[in-house]
């Protein structure tokens, strides 16, 4: 395992206490803490190099424009693209998801085409699709989760084959039930059918090794604010497939020439990113990745699978606890449950009050909650600064809970 | 621990007072709070000068929704519908004991009370 006592006195927020206790963060899957070099870098941009990108000609303005592509290419490396020139500088995974549909799906997809994700989508590879379809004439397809909250593969197979399907999107771990879905097979499963396929890395590349040509994917979408960078995130995307796209936002930097008669497009990746770039948070970015590949990204990943262990063993104590989603071997540092006679809400208030963040409600994923038949779930993640002291000081307050809320009774 | 889940909140969580349904009512509605999964049905009756006679709750849902959603069915009563619909957070912050809600909370401990609201304008009370 990682020393997470050691990775905890490189992030700042660890310093202060709440309500006088130790920080318990157990919410990573919707926003990690920052490393002191992140707050750093982004410190050092506006302090020393910072000036518009891509258009001056004096020394700051090369020194940014240097610093901001450097970090596009830390981008290529960690995620093993091809080239800086994949990688398109985005807010979150959701804007990714959104370029791909505006950018791909409005030009591309025929009345009739078929859409497949999964019952497990975060709304962000989800409602993108939704609007497609509807304003397409295109046909959505939801691929089942199993009771044991993994992807149902024979069914997901058997919608690829099922129509004309263009596009496969799908989640390689699920924010709520922590799957880590087979998304090598997907892919090969949506080539084989003709089929681009489109990864949600949200919780995936801030977590586990992430290759995109040994996956063969043709989209990859992801947040750095999810690994400890500032607000923004990344698309991959196959260079012929950019190529073929047109632009999704117009404005400045994306553009080659503009005449009052129209405008022609700047080369990939600028031709993307219209307007000025979020330039201290990609440099930040750069940094965070710096930072995990210190680290290396299957120890990253070993560390949270040994915590995920253990707080599906402790959790176990708990009465009136059941954990969602798979065994732990299959999944990421997730864990979504429920507390027989508690709300998630009352849950994550009094939890809140002791200094344990968790967060509770739909985690931006309705449909899979109606699937289980369940109006809501509390949900802990785990990050490199977790320790084992973290589940320890959940499991206490879940007892506190259940003592508050008259369950002991 | 939070002042929130004190013994009177408690007790309306765990035994509600009106829990049920007014039939007939002369005000109906049900509302949810899409963010938690909470959810309310209120039923109320007026009396001959169209104030509130009695209202009733039934639902599922937090500690905060369910609490205030008992506290306000005996606060309404003798209210006009005009006095209701100026109601807000303040009134049932201070139905609650004082207590100062949390911006996440918001939405839960004013549940039925909005629901009561869009129940008097559907009437067109």
């Amino acid at each position: 395992m990682l020393d997470a006592n050691r990775i905890r006195a490189d992030f700042p927020i660890f310093e202060q206490p709440i309500n006088g206790r130790p920080l318990v963060y157990l919410d990573s899957t919707a926003s990690t803490q920052k490393p002191r070099c992140v707050i750093e870098a982004v410190s050092a941009v506006y302090e020393h190099t910072y000036a518009n990108v891509h258009r001056g000609i004096y020394p700051l303005a090369e020194a940014a424009s240097e610093a901001y592509e450097t970090a596009r290419q830390k981008v290529a490396d960690f995620i093993g693209a091809r080239e800086a020139a994949e990688i398109i500088f985005v807010r979150n995974t959701t804007e990714g998801l959104n370029l791909v549909m505006y950018a791909w799906g409005l030009h591309t997809l025929q009345a009739g085409d078929r859409i497949v994700i999964t019952e497990m989508e975060h709304h962000s590879n989800m409602v993108p699709w939704q609007q497609l379809a509807s304003w397409k004439g295109a046909e959505l397809v939801y691929a089942p989760v199993t009771d044991a909250g993994e992807l149902d593969l024979a069914a997901l197979e058997a919608l690829i084959h099922g129509g004309r399907t263009r596009l496969v999107s799908v989640t390689a771990m699920s924010n709520v039930l922590g799957t880590i879905t087979p998304v090598q097979e997907i892919v090969a499963l949506a080539h084989a059918a003709g089929a681009l396929a489109v990864i949600d890395g949200a919780q995936s590349v801030p977590h586990l090794p992430t290759d995109v040509r040994a996956l063969d994917a043709d989209f990859l979408a992801f947040s750095g604010h999810k690994l400890g960078a500032p607000g923004i995130g990344a698309l991959y995307g196959r260079r012929e497939l950019l190529e073929s796209m047109s632009p999704f936002l117009f404005g400045g930097d994306m553009i080659l020439s503009v005449t009052k008669a129209g405008a022609t497009w700047n080369d990939l990746p600028y031709k993307f990113e219209a307007g000025t770039p979020a330039i201290a948070e990609a440099i930040g970015l750069g940094a965070a990745l710096d930072y995990l590949q210190r680290l290396g990204m299957d120890a990253v990943h070993a560390h949270e699978a040994a915590l995920v262990r253990y707080a599906m063993e402790r959790l176990a104590e708990v009465p009136g606890l059941r954990i969602l989603g798979p065994t732990a071997d299959k999944r990421g540092g997730v864990v979504a449950f429920t507390l027989e006679g508690a709300h998630p809400h009352d849950i994550a208030d009094i939890l809140g009050s002791l200094g344990i963040c968790i967060r509770a409600g739909l985690h931006c994923a309705e449909p899979l909650h109606r699937r289980f038949g369940l109006p809501a779930t509390a949900r802990a993640s785990f990050y490199i600064y977790n320790r084992h002291e973290d589940v320890d000081a959940l499991i206490a307050g879940l007892h506190e809970v259940r003592r508050v809320l008259g369950l002991n009774r | 621990m939070s002042e929130l889940y004190r013994e009177t909140i408690m007790d309306h969580y765990h035994n509600p007072s009106n829990f049920g349904v007014l039939d007939p009512a002369d005000v109906e509605m049900e509302l949810d709070n899409p963010t938690c999964g909470d959810h309310v049905h209120v039923t109320l009756r007026l009396d001959e000068a169209g104030n509130i006679a009695a209202m009733a709750f039934e639902g599922n849902g937090c500690v905060i929704s369910m609490a205030a959603a008992s506290l306000l069915t005996e606060a309404v009563v003798g209210k006009s519908p005009a006095e209701l619909k100026t109601w807000g957070l303040n009134e049932i912050q201070e139905l609650m004991g004082g207590v100062r809600l949390s911006m996440g909370r918001v939405k839960c401990a004013t549940l039925a009370l909005e629901a009561v609201k869009r129940g008097l304008n559907q009437a067109g009370k």
